[in-house]
């Protein structure tokens, strides 16, 4: 350190060092131009952010698992294209809503427990919040612009895979009018998906927030998802063989219930409420579907409130902490 | 209570914890040469804000608690002239409460305070826009490069893409960081980090610096390049500095003004000249007869001190050495050695060691000494020394 210090002071007091001949002291130069606005601000630090959600500008490492996970989510999809495109006429293997839920739950899962960390563990684990706060933007700024980013991180990992799923089946259709059709099908397909997204970065986003260490908020994040969905899909599962299987006359309450434990079951069930009255070309897949009974109503308002309560978290957890 | 140092100066209610609810000693006090003025505020409540043209930071009745038992700011009222301007004061003093009231990250209980002629209640964005901090511990991500965070926080300061990267650029140069750039920042030794601090200060083209413990944690060859830096920084780059710190010896040596604050209240503020002005002394040294040199000046009414192998004479002007050279001359001895010394600002705050009965005064002007006076050479022993010399020369 001390040999390092004497250096520096060398090149302080000797503005062009020897180590960098070609580099000039050409003296300060004020910055003149206009400035960006708040919301320019907010939106240059969303978009770093996303960036940090997919590893971009962190190294090689921190871009293997969202790489791995987004592969393994459009992994159907291509699958689905390849299929249909050497079996002319087949039927789709996958769905636009619920795509392929036991898949969709781990990968995102596991993607939310991974990169919300690093969107704001890091940033309280360096006491880098400082500097964000000491710059022409206000507190809540800095949350809504990282709850932005990792919406439309958790968006790309879902949606994208569903636009591959899209162009690999309207590839293969005759006809405006099927491809009209498929378009249809898309349309609450994605808007399921963002419900998806949405929910889960505000959740992992406040579990995140809740400590600077990342293993800490990993676990913070990952044991409860996980714990919770398998918890309501074991009550799920208890309550249709005592009750007898779903899809013979009404289920149990329990069964009916159980989903509403955890943010993936929850998602089913809201997704089931909605198809609740069949539509044509909006098919009911019962597969591994949360079952609602006729609670359906019951499993839109736990979604807007878990919405509203974890993004109220959120916002309520950078009013308070501390700026150095 | 007020302690009247031996240098001549007031320190006005001493407290030795930062959090006393002693209420403000009633009276102004001045001096006798006219150097300290110190004048309790009275609540300014409603009370007509006036701003002082070309003050850069000020603050009027600031006051600051947390909760009911803290009292971090307690009726500060400052004016801060462009310049590098040191912010002295012990570590809870209320240096880095001062600082986020200024940035307008917490609101004062109490009284106003605005920067660059922006109020910092309600203009904290302005503010924000035309300062840059440096905060007192560290605050950097390890696994970017420097080149990429102080691009980012130039954007934060909301720079377009081209310029932060140009800016960034600059500034690291300007801090003297030139390949080690692109290297993580996890890499860095403490003196780099704390240049990487400063350098995400001045990314953003501040017309002020807030410095909050910028030598903090280096060695003393990495102090000495940081405050030619800062100094470097206030004098060719043209921008205000704040700098706080507790270690005065440093602040002497790069700043213009000095603010002295204890328990969150005013001690002094003034130029550097006319602080240490005040304290001059003169060093005589003879190879041979000291006590007949001491008994001379004693005569002539100059109050000698002896010191190491020599005598301490007050400075009053040019008559001092006249009077000096006149005593050795008549007396024939081998004059060795007369040179000026300046008294270290610790002085300042550094109560009489006769005055026993101010415990608390004395405490809270210990805690304002260099924690390790081993890492700054200029506070030698000899520094130590002159205090106690001069503390009884009046």
């Amino acid at each position: 350190m001390s040999a390092d210090a004497q250096a520096a002071a060398g090149q302080f007091t000797s503005p062009a060092p020897e180590s960098g001949g070609v580099i000039h002291n050409i003296g300060y130069r004020r910055y003149e131009a206009a400035r960006l606005g708040r919301a320019q601000i907010v939106r240059a630090l969303t978009w770093h952010s996303l960036r940090a959600a997919f590893g971009i500008g962190r190294g090689a490492k921190a871009k293997i698992f969202p790489v791995l996970l987004f592969a393994l989510l459009c992994l159907p999809a291509a699958v689905n294209a390849v299929a249909l495109a050497t079996n002319p006429g087949s039927q789709p293997i996958v769905s636009y809503d619920s795509y392929i839920p036991s898949l969709r739950t781990v990968a995102m899962l596991i993607f939310v427990a991974l990169e919300a960390p690093n969107l704001v563990s890091a940033d309280l684990r360096n006491h880098t919040l400082p500097l964000y706060f000491a710059r022409p933007i206000s507190r809540i700024d800095y949350p809504v612009a990282k709850l932005a980013a990792f919406v439309l991180a958790c968006l790309a990992m879902i949606e994208i895979p569903l636009i591959i799923l899209y162009l690999g089946i309207v590839t293969q259709v005759h006809g405006a009018s099927e491809v009209w059709a498929q378009t249809r099908q898309l349309g609450p397909g994605l808007l399921y998906g963002a419900a998806w997204a949405v929910l889960l970065a505000s959740i992992g986003l406040l579990l995140a927030s809740s400590t600077g260490k990342r293993v800490f908020a990993i676990c913070a994040i990952g044991i409860p998802l996980f714990f919770t969905w398998i918890l309501a899909s074991v009550l799920m599962h208890i309550g249709e063989q005592a009750f007898g299987p779903a899809g013979f006359g009404q289920p149990s309450a329990l069964s009916s219930l159980a989903g509403l434990i955890s943010p993936f079951t929850l998602l089913g069930g809201v997704l089931r409420w909605l198809q609740a009255t069949p539509r044509p070309g909006f098919p009911v897949r019962a597969l591994q579907a949360t079952t609602v009974g006729h609670y359906g109503a019951l499993y839109g308002v736990v979604f807007v409130i878990l919405l509203t309560a974890a993004i109220a978290g959120l916002l309520a957890r950078y009013r308070k902490v501390g700026v150095a | 209570m007020t302690v009247v140092l031996a240098t001549g100066i007031v320190v006005l209610a001493n407290r030795g914890d930062a959090g006393g609810s002693a209420p403000a000693s009633a009276g102004a006090t001045s001096e006798a040469g006219g150097i300290v003025t110190v004048q309790p505020m009275q609540h300014t409540g409603d009370q007509v804000w006036q701003l002082e043209p070309g003050a850069v930071i000020q603050a009027q009745g600031l006051t600051k608690h947390y909760g009911s038992t803290i009292t971090a700011l307690d009726q500060l009222t400052v004016a801060v002239e462009p310049g590098v301007t040191g912010l002295i004061g012990a570590n809870g003093a209320g240096k880095s409460t001062l600082i986020k009231i200024l940035l307008g990250l917490l609101e004062p209980s109490s009284g106003r305070a605005s920067v660059l002629g922006h109020d910092c209640v309600t203009d904290g964005f302005e503010i924000r826009t035309m300062t840059g901090y440096m905060p007192e511990h560290d605050c950097l991500p390890p696994d970017v490069t420097a080149t990429e965070l102080v691009t980012h926080m130039g954007r934060m300061s909301g720079l377009p893409a081209t310029a932060a990267r140009e800016r960034a650029a600059d500034s690291l140069r300007h801090v003297g960081l030139y390949e080690e750039r692109y290297r993580q920042i996890g890499t860095y030794s403490t003196g780099m980090k704390q240049r990487v601090k400063l350098a995400q200060a001045l990314v953003g083209d501040p017309r002020l610096l807030l410095l909050d413990e910028p030598t903090n944690g280096l060695d003393p060859a990495g102090r000495t390049a940081m405050l030619e830096l800062i100094a470097r920084i206030g004098s060719e780059f043209g921008i205000s500095i704040l700098v706080a710190s507790h270690l005065l010896g440093e602040i002497e040596q790069i700043c213009d003004h000095l603010v002295a604050i204890d328990g969150g209240r005013l001690l002094r503020a003034d130029s550097i000249s006319s602080v240490t002005q005040a304290s001059a002394v003169l060093l005589v040294e003879v190879d041979d007869g000291l006590d007949q040199l001491h008994a001379e000046l004693a005569s002539r009414g100059l109050n000698p001190i002896p010191y190491q192998r020599g005598l301490l004479v007050q400075l009053a002007g040019d008559q001092t050495y006249d009077a000096i050279r006149d005593a050795v001359a008549d007396l024939g001895l081998p004059l060795s050695r007369m040179e000026q010394r300046r008294h270290r600002i610790e002085e300042l705050f550094r109560a009489d060691p006769t005055v026993t009965d101010q415990p608390a005064g004395a405490a809270a002007a210990a805690n304002l000494q260099p924690a390790d006076p081993a890492a700054n050479p200029a506070l030698g022993p000899a520094a130590s020394g002159l205090t106690t010399g001069a503390a009884s020369v009046s």
